[in-house]
C-alpha cells in the first residue's frame, strides 16, 4: 500500500489532486455516497438473507417430531373448530350486547370472558387441540428418547410433555402453554435468544428442580414489558417456581405473539413435570437430523426402531405420529388432510421436494433483491462516475498548459494519458475507501436503530472498492485521452 | 549541432494556407549562443518549435546532433525533447502550488529509463537549482518567488536532464530590465562553463546582444544573420562589466 502511494505516478496524481482539495473532495463525495449505498444495501440484503436462512433452519427443516398416538393432522380440524366456535359466540353476543355496561364483569381473566375477542386461541380452542393431553395413547417413554439418541445421523433429542396451565404472579395470572422439555431445546430451536437469564441446566433437570423459563409474551404479561423476571417466583399448580430466564425470537421474521405456542409459553424440565403431575410418559419426542437431506432416511429408521420397541406387529398401525417439515408443509398446503397424509407417507424423499421449492423461492427473492441493489448501485455510481468525468475534463482544460509543459519536457502521450487516468482512479479509489468506511458505519447504524440484521462481508467491501476503481477508469478514460491528444504547441500557448 | 535545410511550414486556418516558414537553411554550431529577433508573425516561434521537436516541418530537413529528427514518430520526439533539449518559456510555466524542487524534478519523471528514483531526482534537481543560485529557495512555491527567481527555476528545470541544447522563447518578456539581464547572464554562463548550445528568441535588441550571433526573421525567412559585437566568449569579467555598462 505504502509502496503504491509512493509510486511516482500515483504520488504525482495525489499531489495534483491535493492542489485542488475542495474540488477533489466534492468529487470523491459522489463516489463515497455511491459506494456507501452499495455496501449498506448489500449488508442489509445479506442480513435479510441470513435471517431468512436462520428462520428456515429454525422452522426445523431438519426437525422430526414424534407424537404419542396416531392422530390425524390437527391443522384443518382445529381451524374448523375455531370457525365453529366463532359462530357460536356471535349468536351468543347479540342478546347480551344490550346489557353490557349494566352488568358486572362475570370473569376476571380476559380469556374467561366469552364476550371478548381474543388475538390468540382461547383455552377452549387449545383444549380442542389433540396434543393437549396425553389421552389414551401414552406410548412414548424416556427410554424411547434415549434409544433415538443412539441412532446414527441424530443431532439432538428432546422429550416433551405439554399442558395448558395458568401461571400466577400474586394475583396476576396468565393462561398459557407449558412445555416440559429437555435441556437440549435451545440447541434445537436455533432462533431463540435470551432477553434475561438462561435456560435450565442439566443438573436442574436431573434433580427435577422447580425452575421455569418464560416466553417473552408471558414475561411481558406477568411482569410488564422491559422487566427482568429472572430470580422472581411464579406459581403453577400451587407450586412455587423460580424464573431462571426469558426467551424471545432471534429473528425479525418471527415476532413473539400471544398464542404462538413458542413465546406465549413456559418451559420447565420434563422431569419436573413428570414428578409434579405424576407422569412417566412423554407427549412427544423432537429429534433433529445432522443434515436436513437426511430427514427422510432418519424418519424411516425412527419408525422402524419405535415399532420394534413398542412391539407393533406387521399389520398393525403405528402408535405414534411422525411429523417432518415436509408432511407439515403438505398438510398446511391446501391438500385435504387425508390426501396429504397419504402422499406424505408414500412418497420417499418428500422433504427434498419441499426443500427444493423453498430454495427456489428464496433464490427468487434474493434475485429480486440483487436486481434492486444493482439498480441502486448503478444509479449512484453512474452519478459518481459522471462527477469524475466532469472534474477530470475540467482538470484537463484547466491544466492544458501543464500538459503542454509536460510534453515539452519529454512526456509521451501515453504518460499524459496515464497521469489523468491515475488521477481519476485515485479519486474514485479514495472515494471508494471512504465509502467503505461510511457504508460499514451505516450498516452498523441500520442494525442498531432499525433492528435489522446486516452483514458486511470482506467480499462485498472488495467488490464495492473494485467497482469504484472501475468507475474511475471508465469515466476517466475519455478526459485522459483528450488530454493526451493535445498538441503541445497549442497547449503551451493556452492562457 | 543544428542543421536545417530548406525548412518550410504551412498551416491551414480554414481555407487559408499560412506560410509560417518559407525555406530556412542554417546551421548552429555546438556551444553557440544564437539569438533570434523579428516581428510578430515572422515565423521565429514556428522555427523554435521545430528546433524544439514540438512540431515537424512540412518540408525540409532538420538534423540535430547528426540525426534527422524531422520525420521521427511522436514518442521518439518526446525522448529527444527529454534528453537533448531544455525549454525555457516566456511565462515560466511552473506548476502552481508545487515546490521549486518538484518543478525542477519534472523532466526526470519521463526519462528513457522511466521514472528516476526519488533520492537521485532530488540530488539532480538540487544540483540544477544550485547552477541558477536558488538552492535556498528549493522548497518555495512559485507564488512565493519573484519573476526572476521563477524564470531561474524554469532554467534549472531545463538543465536537469543535462541537455546539449537550450531553447528559450522570449525568456525575458515578462521580466524587468535588471532581472532580464540576470537571466541572460545565466544563459551566457551556462554556455561558457558547460558548452551548452543556446537559442533565445527576443524582441529586445539589448537582449539579443548577449548572443554570439543574431538572426533576423521576416515573413518566414532569415533576412540577416550576423555575429554579435559583444561576443559572450569574451572573458567573463569583461563581459559582465560590459553588460552592466549597458544597463546603467
Amino acid at each position: 500500500m505504502r509502496a503504491l502511494l509512493r509510486h511516482p505516478v500515483v504520488n504525482t496524481a495525489i499531489k495534483a489532486l491535493g492542489r485542488n482539495r475542495l474540488q477533489t473532495g466534492l468529487t470523491m463525495l459522489g463516489i463515497t455516497v455511491g459506494v456507501a449505498t452499495v455496501l449498506a444495501m448489500m449488508a442489509v440484503g445479506a442480513g435479510a438473507q441470513r435471517s431468512i436462512e436462520q428462520q428456515v433452519r429454525a422452522a426445523g427443516l431438519n426437525q422430526i417430531t414424534i407424537r404419542a398416538g396416531n392422530w390425524r393432522p390437527k391443522v384443518d380440524e382445529s381451524e374448523a373448530a375455531v370457525a365453529h366456535q366463532g359462530d357460536a359466540r356471535d349468536s351468543l353476543r347479540h342478546p347480551l350486547e344490550r346489557l353490557r355496561g349494566d352488568v358486572l364483569p362475570i370473569a376476571f381473566h380476559p380469556e374467561d370472558d366469552p364476550m371478548e375477542k381474543h388475538d390468540h386461541p382461547t383455552a377452549r380452542q387449545r383444549l380442542g387441540d389433540l396434543e393437549a393431553g396425553l389421552g389414551s395413547a401414552a406410548t412414548m417413554t424416556f427410554d424411547d428418547a434415549e434409544a433415538l439418541r443412539k441412532l446414527p445421523g441424530v443431532q439432538y433429542v428432546a422429550g416433551g410433555i405439554h399442558e395448558n396451565v395458568r401461571v400466577y404472579l400474586d394475583k396476576k395470572r396468565w393462561f398459557t402453554r407449558m412445555h416440559g422439555t429437555d435441556v437440549m431445546m435451545p440447541s434445537i430451536k436455533r432462533a431463540w435468544t435470551f432477553t434475561a437469564g438462561r435456560f435450565f441446566t442439566e443438573r436442574e433437570q436431573d434433580r427435577s428442580s422447580q425452575v421455569i423459563v418464560l416466553g417473552q409474551v408471558v414475561a411481558d404479561r406477568l411482569f410488564g414489558v422491559g422487566a427482568n423476571p429472572a430470580g422472581e417466583e411464579v406459581t403453577l399448580w400451587n407450586q412455587p417456581f423460580e424464573v431462571v430466564g426469558v426467551i424471545t425470537s432471534a429473528t425479525w421474521v418471527v415476532q413473539p405473539a400471544p398464542g404462538d405456542d413458542q413465546f406465549d409459553a413456559v418451559y420447565m424440565p420434563y422431569t419436573t413435570t413428570q414428578r409434579l403431575l405424576n407422569l412417566s410418559k412423554l407427549n412427544d419426542i423432537t429429534v433433529t437430523a445432522e443434515s436436513s437431506g437426511d430427514v427422510s432416511r432418519l424418519s424411516r429408521e425412527i419408525t422402524k426402531l419405535l415399532r420394534v420397541r413398542h412391539g407393533i406387529g406387521d399389520n398393525e398401525a403405528d402408535d405414534f405420529t411422525l411429523i417432518t417439515q415436509a408432511t407439515k408443509a403438505l398438510t398446511t398446503g391446501g391438500l385435504p388432510p387425508s390426501v396429504a397424509r397419504a402422499v406424505a407417507s408414500n412418497v420417499a424423499e418428500l422433504e427434498k421436494v419441499t426443500l427444493e421449492q423453498l430454495a427456489l423461492t428464496m433464490e427468487r427473492a434474493s434475485r429480486t433483491m440483487t436486481w434492486l441493489l444493482a439498480a441502486v448501485a448503478a444509479v449512484s455510481l453512474l452519478v459518481g462516475g459522471i462527477g469524475i468525468m466532469n472534474i477530470t475534463l475540467l482538470s484537463v482544460t484547466e491544466r492544458t498548459r501543464e500538459i503542454g509543459l509536460r510534453m515539452a519536457v519529454g512526456a509521451r502521450r501515453r504518460d499524459v494519458m496515464r497521469q489523468f487516468l491515475v488521477e481519476a482512479v485515485v479519486i474514485s479509489a479514495a472515494g471508494g475507501l471512504a465509502g467503505i468506511i461510511v457504508g460499514v458505519i451505516a450498516s452498523v447504524g441500520i442494525a442498531r436503530t432499525l433492528q435489522w440484521a446486516t452483514v458486511v462481508s470482506p467480499l462485498s467491501m472488495l467488490l464495492a472498492f473494485g467497482v469504484a476503481a472501475a468507475v474511475g477508469v471508465f469515466f476517466g478514460w475519455y478526459p485522459a485521452r483528450r488530454a493526451s491528444q493535445l498538441d503541445p504547441i497549442v497547449a503551451l500557448r493556452r492562457e | 549541432m543544428i542543421d536545417v535545410h530548406d525548412l518550410a511550414k504551412q498551416y491551414h486556418i480554414g481555407d487559408h494556407v499560412v506560410h509560417a516558414l518559407r525555406g530556412v537553411t542554417m546551421s548552429v554550431a555546438a556551444a553557440e549562443f544564437l539569438t533570434i529577433v523579428g516581428p510578430s508573425g515572422s515565423g521565429k516561434s514556428t522555427f523554435m518549435h521545430i528546433l524544439g521537436c514540438l512540431d515537424r516541418p512540412t518540408t525540409g530537413r532538420y538534423v540535430l546532433n547528426g540525426r534527422d529528427v524531422s520525420t521521427l514518430p511522436g514518442d521518439e520526439l518526446a525522448r529527444v525533447r527529454n534528453e537533448t533539449i531544455g525549454f525555457v518559456f516566456q511565462g515560466f510555466n511552473l506548476l502552481a502550488r508545487t515546490s521549486a524542487l518538484e518543478n525542477v524534478e519534472l523532466p526526470l519523471l519521463y526519462t528513457r529509463h522511466g521514472v528516476v528514483r526519488a533520492a537521485e531526482r532530488r540530488d539532480r534537481a538540487l544540483a540544477a537549482l544550485d547552477a541558477v543560485g536558488l538552492t535556498d529557495r528549493a522548497e518555495h512555491h512559485p507564488s512565493q518567488l519573484s519573476g526572476g527567481q521563477q524564470q531561474r527555476v524554469a532554467i534549472a528545470r531545463a538543465l536537469v536532464t543535462q541537455p546539449s541544447l537550450l531553447l528559450a522563447d522570449e525568456p525575458t518578456g515578462n521580466l524587468d530590465t535588471s532581472t532580464s539581464h540576470e537571466v541572460m547572464e545565466i544563459f551566457a554562463r551556462l554556455r561558457n562553463d558547460r558548452g551548452i548550445t543556446i537559442v533565445v528568441i527576443t524582441h529586445e535588441r539589448d537582449i539579443a546582444a548577449y548572443g554570439t550571433r543574431t538572426v533576423d526573421f521576416r515573413d518566414g525567412l532569415i533576412v540577416s544573420d550576423v555575429p554579435n559585437p559583444f561576443d559572450s566568449r569574451l572573458p567573463r569579467n569583461a563581459r559582465e562589466s560590459l553588460a552592466q555598462g549597458k544597463s546603467a
